[in-house]
């Protein structure tokens, strides 16, 4: 996946996008949409968004380690490298041939595969684009895939995949929803870890990741979108599990999420974790749930595995 | 705990106001040092081979003799216009030993008299005399009770802290038996300073003189009861001083002073319910298998339940008798039962004036303390067979968180109800315990010593 | 090197253990850790005694404390000589203070030495949050008045509040009691079994406070002269009327109450250690020898165990090591952290495929006589101050040894376990002397 396929136009971008622009854009471009109801178009734009020498911040890398309980190692976390080129991905969501809102997206699913550590001092290239449009129950879904590679090297070192649902936006000529997969009953299984999120924890994770958008800040930002508290970041969940998978995981993992009930804040999240191991007593994969033990739905479902 | 009054009239203007007003003025009594001296010469008065024996043995202590016999033509030194210039007198020794009839008083007792006027402040008198006993010829019996008439009398027309006792020899006990040295050199020391009017007896010519007089108990393993605090504390205190090495015992509930204390004595605490059936055997366990024997047993360990006898319940009567003599003669019996407790064992338990002179609400806690005086007179003989003595000593009104609970009128007539117009200090009690507790008073059992300061009620 | 010679346990002394916010509330660590060390040095007549080396600690430390020990040393009436350490291994410091110098002194180099531990809830270490706290690092850092009151802008007021020490598990964020409500439903132990257990186990310290047991292990401390979380007067009905604290989010599969946990606790133990002739040499008593001990941890992290289950490992390895057997066992001291600890411990060792498959054993380690189980009560009645409570086990159990004697023409021997947060367990193997 080095060179990009014929007909797909690559933009440099200079540097990384602000997210909070992005974000702004984002706003103008919702209220362009509710005023002229969309642009109808069903395609994604034929655009990979490139950074060159994008290099990690130390002091943020370290803050983000402190928040989610990583040790704090010079090699950059996965989910520190999802926050570190999501501008990019963000900028493919925001451009104007985007066929769906920026705001109001919902994260389904993101999966990593973290192939070789990336150290703090590593210059690295990103690339994101979006593919995958098809069409969901609730609405329209998308992955937008990003890469990171070592400056100048072909070898993808992160690779990460988000799939976002535009819920309640149903494009034309896009498959037809499909009939709503039956729930699986969620059981759950008795915690090992219970964790205790107070209302900055949104706060406190757009401090690490720059993802500022409005739905995790506050209580009232949230309601300006019609959720009734300030949810956690999918993706600070996702880490915070990642975190607690703990060291066995090694240098070289997949890692996968998916989400499901929105976590309110504050709150109460039940974790579980469960280890296998081959016949040598090496670790292999983990799967891990989080639920609520008030509610007991699940908020997230996912696993880590040996790459 | 401390007498502001007596420190009030002790000096300055206020000992003037005292003077003036007729008000009772205590002084600071002179109480033990290490280096301590009698506040001036020792007057011996007596001329027999008694009187002799006991001026040599002041003068090998060190002390400045004089003597007042009928060999040195009776003119008493003290005497006429030249009096003012001669320092104090810090004792008088009245020797009585050979006085054959009521007559034959006059002169020495008069002499004695004489030299009163020169008694220092804190200063000291004491009688030698023989024990009346009923085998004695009338007239004789008669001169020798007289003596106790004339020391009683003699304690309490003295002022300035100064105390009168007398020694009492036994038929057959010559003035040099080391208890009669032991005694003498208790009362004129600093260490008898509550100790007044009484008489101690020397039984026999038993016991030995320390080699070092301020380390009597050198080399001995001491238990003391009820050694948390108060009294015990200070007996605790003043063994560990002497030498010994103490067993501090105390009810478990007490372990927390009674650490303090065997720490600060560097002995050990023995955390023990006396009337456990087997006290005596745990007390013996710890003091011969940690510090290889056991020489001193004090009794110590006391309590009141005061309800005057119309109010008494069973539970109040019985706790009292229980803990204040019934484990004493449990303990006692185990300890004349072993092996590691006779030769040179001293037992001294504590009585109380209210044992002897009775009080009122304390019937329960009077018979305890008057079973004390008795147990102590039956053990002696059983001791005495094994080489051992028994005493008790009977504190007056004595200065203890407990004594300043009381109200402080009551308080204050209490403490003035005496000869030295005080309380006395716990460690004036403990001083008592640990001479009756030494080598030194190995001639003497069977006694019952107050420490009241000549407390006008009881004997 | 010298050959390895015998350590033996003299004796010991600890303070009632006094539930938190009670009669120590005002104490702190410092204090009680000194208490307890003059009642011993009182007991076996220490004073000014040079022991060849204290060490002790505390779970709930001040950073004030950081010499706590030496400290209580210099507090205390022994010889300001004594050298001294800190030991800190959760609720197992105790017992661990026990075993690091019993090898020393097996090892000759030194002669005596006193173990112990102390911890208060009541005035555990408040701190400030990480917030304040990065703040207040970064104005101690910062060099001019401009990164100064940077420094300084960054404090929130929620950053304000002060921060109350848990006993939460830093990696699963559960308390110890949350982790034991799961492993007590994991090995089915039933709410009655574990309110009988508890129920024992007042009954048995309370026996032996009235035939006088403590009389030489205990010493008061501020006015409490029995343990203030003993309840003589306790009974199944009463014990079953409690609400259920931990596991609440098990539903009707919660049986863990205030009544068959331990409560937080304040308190202190000293252990006395010496070597044969020291003992021997000052008319000492020798109560028991320490045998063994042996360490264990189990990977609680992802529940692979329970966190409070590494003293079944640690059991099972050290009777391999000795050769021995639940049989050759007089007296089980199991710390009861919670009943549901000790009945999972038990279950564990019962438990065939358990034994085969995780303790590397033919077939089930065994079965404890529960009459000799904790015979003079154990940590439900006593309370837990957490690095105390190896102290108050040893020394126990060394008395009890001592007192029995000898069983079938061998000494009495009796097993401790300890449980410690962090999925640690510490074993030892006292003997009658």
């Amino acid at each position: 996946m080095s060179a990009p396929a014929r007909g797909i136009e690559t933009v440099e971008l200079p540097e990384m996008p602000s997210l909070s622009r992005l974000y702004v854009g984002a706003a103008r471009e919702a209220a362009k949409k509710l005023v002229g109801k969309g642009k109808g178009r069903a395609t994604l734009p034929a655009a990979r968004h490139h950074v060159t020498g994008v290099l990690p911040d130390l002091v943020k890398m370290t803050e983000y380690q402190a928040l989610l309980s990583e040790t704090k190692l010079d090699i950059a976390p996965a989910g520190y490298l999802h926050a570190l080129s999501f501008p990019a991905a963000m900028s493919v969501m925001g451009r104007d041939d985007f066929p769906l809102p920026l705001l109001g997206m919902v994260h389904l699913r993101n999966h990593v595969e973290y192939r070789k550590p990336v150290l703090y001092r590593d210059l690295l290239d990103v690339t994101a684009w979006a593919e995958g449009l098809i069409g969901h129950r609730a609405g329209t879904q998308v992955d937008v895939v990003t890469e990171v590679r070592h400056a100048g090297s072909d070898d993808v070192v992160w690779r990460g995949v988000s799939t976002y649902l535009a819920k309640g936006v149903f494009l034309p000529s896009v498959d037809k929803p499909r009939v709503a997969e039956p729930r699986e009953e969620f059981r759950a299984p008795l915690p090992t870890a219970l964790w205790r999120l107070g209302s900055e924890t949104g706060r406190e994770y757009a401090a690490v990741s720059g993802d500022f958008n409005p739905i995790h800040l506050s209580s009232i930002s949230a309601r300006a979108l019609g959720m009734r508290r300030s949810i956690a970041h999918g993706m600070y969940t996702a880490s915070r599990a990642l975190a607690e998978v703990g060291a066995q995981k090694g240098d070289a993992f997949a890692w996968d999420v998916k989400f499901e009930a929105p976590v309110f804040l504050p709150a109460r999240v039940c974790l579980n974790i469960g280890d296998s191991t081959d016949a040598h007593g090496a670790w292999v994969h983990s799967a891990f749930v989080g639920w609520s033990p008030t509610s007991g739905r699940r908020h997230f479902v996912g696993s880590v595995e040996r790459l | 705990m401390t007498d502001k009054y007596t420190a009030f009239v002790s000096r300055g203007w206020g000992r003037d106001l005292a003077k003036r007003l007729g008000l009772p003025q205590p002084v600071a009594l002179r109480r033990y040092a290490a280096d301590e001296r009698l506040p001036g010469p020792a007057l011996v008065v007596g001329s027999g081979p008694s009187a002799q024996a006991l001026a040599d043995a002041l003068e090998g202590w060190g002390v400045e003799v004089r003597r007042d016999g009928a060999d040195d033509g009776g003119a008493s030194p003290e005497a006429g216009s030249d009096g003012a210039r001669r320092p104090k007198l810090g004792a008088i020794i009245l020797v009585l030993d050979d006085v054959e009839g009521p007559e034959g008083l006059s002169a020495p007792v008069l002499a004695a008299g004489r030299a009163l006027r020169s008694l220092a402040a804190c200063g000291r008198v004491v009688t030698v005399s023989r024990r009346a006993s009923a085998a004695d010829e009338p007239s004789l019996a008669a001169a020798r009770q007289g003596v106790e008439g004339i020391l009683r009398s003699l304690a309490k027309e003295l002022r300035s802290g100064s105390t009168a006792n007398g020694i009492l020899l036994a038929e057959g006990v010559g003035a040099d038996a080391p208890s009669v040295l032991g005694a003498l050199r208790f009362l004129l020391s600093g260490r008898s300073a509550f100790v007044d009017g009484q008489f101690l007896t020397v039984g026999t010519d038993g016991g030995a003189l320390p080699l070092d007089p301020d380390r009597p108990l050198a080399g001995k393993v001491a238990v003391v009861t009820g050694a948390a605090r108060g009294i015990g504390a200070s007996i605790a205190r003043t063994l560990g001083r002497d030498g010994a090495k103490v067993v501090a015992v105390d009810v478990p509930a007490a372990g927390e002073s009674l650490a303090r204390v065997a720490n600060e004595v560097h002995g050990t605490a023995l955390q023990l319910d006396i009337t456990r059936t087997d006290a005596g055997e745990r007390i013996l366990e710890h003091a011969v298998g940690r510090h290889g024997r056991l020489d001193i047993v004090v009794h110590n360990a006391g309590i009141t339940r005061d309800k005057l006898l119309a109010n008494m319940d069973a539970a109040k009567w019985d706790s009292v008798i229980a803990v204040n003599i019934a484990a004493q003669l449990r303990i006692n019996d185990a300890l004349l039962a072993s092996d590691h407790f006779g030769d040179g064992a001293h037992i001294v338990s504590v009585s109380s004036t209210s044992g002897i002179a009775g009080n009122r609400g304390q019937t329960n806690y009077a018979a305890s303390k008057a079973g004390v005086v008795g147990m102590v007179r039956s053990t002696a003989a059983r001791l005495a067979a094994r080489g051992g003595t028994v005493n008790a000593v009977a504190p007056g009104f004595i200065e203890t968180e407990m004594t300043a609970k009381i109200p402080f009128a009551t308080r204050e007539v209490a403490r003035r109800l005496n000869s030295l117009q005080q309380g006395g200090l716990p460690v004036d009690v403990a001083e008592a315990i640990a001479f009756l507790a030494s080598d030194a008073a190995g001639g003497i059992s069977g006694n019952v010593l107050r420490v009241c300061g000549q407390n006008l009620v009881g004997q | 090197m010298s050959t390895v010679r015998k350590a033996v346990v003299v004796g010991g002394n600890r303070i009632p253990f006094a539930r938190s916010n009670g009669a120590y509330a005002m104490s702190s660590n410092l204090d009680m850790l000194t208490a307890a060390l003059d009642g011993l040095v009182a007991r076996y007549g220490l004073q000014d005694e040079r022991i060849g080396e204290l060490a002790a600690g505390a779970v709930l430390k001040h950073s004030r404390d950081f010499n706590l020990t030496r400290e209580a040393v210099l507090g205390s009436s022994l010889s300001p000589e004594t050298p001294a350490y800190d030991v800190q291994q959760a609720c197992a410091t105790g017992l661990e203070t026990v075993l690091g110098l019993s090898d020393k002194i097996k090892l000759g180099r030194i002669e005596s030495a006193i173990a112990g531990g102390v911890d208060s809830a009541s005035d555990a270490p408040i701190v400030v949050s990480e917030g304040l706290r990065h703040a207040l690092l970064e104005l101690n850092r910062a060099k001019t008045l401009q990164q100064k009151l940077k420094a300084v802008s960054k404090i929130r007021p929620k950053d304000v509040t002060p921060v109350a020490p848990g006993t939460n598990e830093p990696r699963t964020g559960l308390s110890m009691g949350e982790h034991q409500a799961l492993t007590t439903v994991q090995w089915n132990v039933t709410r009655e079994a574990q309110d009988e257990l508890a129920l024992a186990s007042h009954r048995n310290l309370a026996e032996a406070y009235e035939r006088g047991f403590f009389d030489d292990l205990v010493t008061p401390y501020r006015g409490l002269t029995r343990d203030s979380n003993l309840r003589a007067d306790t009974s199944l009905e009463k014990l079953a009327k409690l609400k259920t604290v931990f596991g609440r989010q098990l539903g009707d599969r919660a049986t863990m109450t205030a009544g068959n946990s331990t409560p937080l606790t304040d308190g202190a133990s000293t252990v006395l250690l010496a070597s044969e002739d020291w003992a021997q040499s000052r008319d000492l008593p020798i109560l028991a020898d320490v045998v063994d001990g042996e360490a264990a941890a189990v990977d609680f992290v992802h529940g692979k165990d329970g966190l409070l289950m590494a003293p079944v490992f640690a059991v099972a390895r050290l009777l391999g090591r000795l050769g021995l057997t639940f049989e050759d066992i007089d007296y089980f001291e199991i710390h009861e952290a919670f009943a549901g600890t000790v009945l999972s411990h038990l279950a564990a060792w019962e438990d065939e495929e358990f034994c085969r498959e995780r303790l590397g054993l033919d077939g089930a380690l065994g079965k404890v006589d529960r009459a000799k189980l904790n015979v003079n009560g154990s940590s439900l009645a006593a309370g837990h101050p957490f690095a105390a409570t190896g102290g108050r086990i040893v020394a126990s159990l060394a008395k009890q040894l001592h007192e029995r004697g000898e069983v079938d023409g061998r000494p009495a021997r009796g097993l401790i376990s300890v449980c410690a947060a962090g999925g640690l367990g510490v074993a030892a193997v006292l003997e009658a002397r």
